[in-house]
């Protein structure tokens, strides 16, 4: 069963590789990056803690652009291109294609992320600054947050367009990172129907600043491993629910 | 019929209404029983739901109603799949891929092992002619090229059941030519072989049996000679060397008669008909130049049945 899912994520990997989405993303991250220091230089001697939140954050916003452009692309187009012809006809279950393209996506992202995220340690290295433990914290949520996010995109991917899809999981990323927005309504929104909808969206969608400890990196404050360990299981858990989902999503559907 | 290695038991296909189109029964009760070391061909027109049933065969449509199993295996299953070596209409595959690589992630899927891949890779692309391209990108492939791998990816794992849609459309006689050799040469290896077709020429010369679609249903199947009825055909005789009093006798026997530079052309009702005037021609000292059972075509057969 491995072999057929590693199979399916190598190709996807592949392609996935030769996607130029993925470039023109890479160039805005590392001019992001590096163009960061010109907003330090503002404020003296917060230099370095400008340069970190806007590594960390580009590496976040970037990250999820591609999660999405490529991610809900990915069922897609093998069904748009009938490629998926011959590869459901084979002896492997539907989740296991799912989750090959999952997890090469998931395996791009994971180099993606480490790419920008030593391209940012080094540029703070050579600024004078340090790089500690709560940097790299901060870098593997947010692959965490990747992780999610990718999930959401193949599900969308199983049952709508890449336009559509992109829109849907923007949109859960942006509200994701601000669910309190949800529930923090004026008073007269008090026992209306759109309040119910929205404490049910509030209940659905992830917390994803359980993610985000990209502002303790960037001012060098450590961050408990209990939070570490609680946060990943939290991404992980909400990753598999929204998987098994697009699994389901995909089990029965005409191609 | 012994145990069917396909067997299709009433299936039904409505799909979903869309925007801007109604629901559609592109497949209706159809019943079809393939047996083993067969070579079926199944005719219909483009549109009558010949790829739809090839594609519940194949899992990648749920029927609306009704089941279908290969090998015993409902198609749901793995386990069918496993059996079934599927070409599809237009086969695509991952552009940026060589014919060997593409061998080789299909392998993959079927669960070989390398060593095993590997051999798949020499005995097909040896089979199909890809050894010359086996290093080039599928990307700027001409459509024989790629009807040649999907064969050769349909092969992967030496599956016992062949399931064509249209392999020959769009080939040029050679490569016609050399697919009908193929898949003789499948079913001599001892595989079930399921092929549809809107070509007659293709299916005549090659299937046991045929099943004609009409507009979703199954118009008629059987042996392709008990459907065009060849037991009482027609016998055009070709006869010389008459006087001209014979000539008119035979004529006005005839249920057609004509002359030209051969002779005389007689058509009979049947072949004993056409015997007994070849006894008379023969007795009053004539030739038989030509003795031709004329045989309705599956073309005439099929326009005919079209038709009603
Ligand atoms: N995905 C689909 N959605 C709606 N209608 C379809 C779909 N696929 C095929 N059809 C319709 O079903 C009918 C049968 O199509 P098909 O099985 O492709 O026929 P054939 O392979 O014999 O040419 C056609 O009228 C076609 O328009
Ligand atoms: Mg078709």
């Amino acid at each position: 069963m491995t072999g057929k899912i590693l199979a399916v994520a190598q190709n996807t990997f592949r392609e996935s590789v030769r996607d130029k989405v993925l470039y023109v993303l890479l160039f805005f991250a590392a001019t992001a990056i590096l163009g960061s220091k010109a907003l330090g230089w503002i404020s003296i001697g917060q230099d370095i803690k400008i340069v970190k939140d806007i590594s960390l954050s580009a590496i976040s916003v970037f990250g999820v652009l591609i999660a999405i452009f490529v991610g809900t692309n990915l069922v897609y187009k093998e069904v748009d291109k009938r490629t998926i012809y011959t590869i459901l006809s084979r002896p492997l279950h539907r989740f296991e294609f799912i989750l090959g393209k999952y997890l090469g996506l998931a395996a791009l992202l994971g180099v993606v992320t480490i790419s920008m995220a030593v391209v940012a340690a080094a540029y703070v290295l050579t600024l004078g600054g340090t790089v500690d433990t709560t940097f790299a914290i901060a870098v593997a949520l947010t692959y965490v947050e990747l992780l999610l996010i990718t999930a959401f995109s193949v599900l969308l991917s199983t049952a709508a367009s890449p336009i559509l899809g992109a829109l849907v999981v923007f949109s859960i990323y942006v509200v994701g990172h601000a669910t309190n927005i949800l529930i923090d309504l004026p008073p007269h929104f008090d026992d209306t129907f759109a309040r119910r909808v929205m404490e049910l969206v509030y209940y659905i969608l992830p917390n994803l600043s359980n993610l985000n400890v990209r502002a303790e990196a960037a001012n060098e404050v450590a961050v408990a491993w209990a939070y570490v360990g609680w946060a990943t299981a939290y991404g992980l858990f909400y990753t598999a629910v929204v998987l098994a989902l697009a699994a389901l999503a995909f089990e029965d559907k005409d191609v | 019929m012994p145990t069917p290695v396909i067997d299709i038991d009433s299936l039904t296909k409505v799909y979903p209404r869309q925007i801007g189109q109604p629901a559609r029964r592109s497949l209706d009760d159809l019943r079809l029983r393939i047996g083993e070391n067969e070579i079926f061909g199944f005719l219909g027109q483009n549109g009558a739901g010949k790829t739809t049933t090839i594609k519940i065969l194949c899992s990648l449509l749920r029927p609306t109603k009704g089941a279908a199993s290969v090998c015993g295996h409902d198609v749901r299953t793995r386990a069918a799949r496993s059996c079934i070596g599927y070409l599809p209409e237009n086969p695509y595959f991952y552009e940026y891929l060589t014919p060997r690589e593409t061998i080789d992630f299909y392998g993959r899927l079927q669960g070989l092992d390398k060593a095993t891949r590997a051999r798949e890779w020499d005995a097909l692309s040896e089979r199909l002619d890809l050894r010359g391209i086996g290093a080039q990108r599928i990307r700027g492939f001409s459509k024989g090229m790629r009807q040649r791998l999907g064969f050769a990816v349909a092969l992967v794992g030496d599956p016992p059941v062949l399931i064509l849609d249209e392999p020959m459309s769009g080939l040029d006689p050679l490569g016609r030519r050399m697919i009908r050799e193929l898949i003789l040469s499948l079913r001599a290896a001892g595989k079930t072989i399921f092929f549809s077709s809107h070509v007659l020429g293709d299916v005549e010369q090659i299937c046991d049996r045929v099943g004609i679609l009409v507009e979703g249903r199954l118009r008629t199947q059987g042996r392709i000679d008990e459907l065009l009825n060849r037991r009482n055909e027609q016998v055009e005789l070709v006869v010389s060397g008459l006087s001209a009093e014979t000539a008119d006798a035979l004529a006005r026997d005839a249920l057609h008669a004509r002359r030209s530079e051969a002779g005389l052309h007689l058509t009979t009702a049947d072949a004993a008909a056409a015997n007994a005037m070849a006894r008379a021609a023969l007795s009053e000292g004539g030739q038989i130049v030509e003795f031709t059972p004329i045989r309705e075509s599956l073309e005439a057969y099929f326009v005919k049945e079209q038709a009603s």
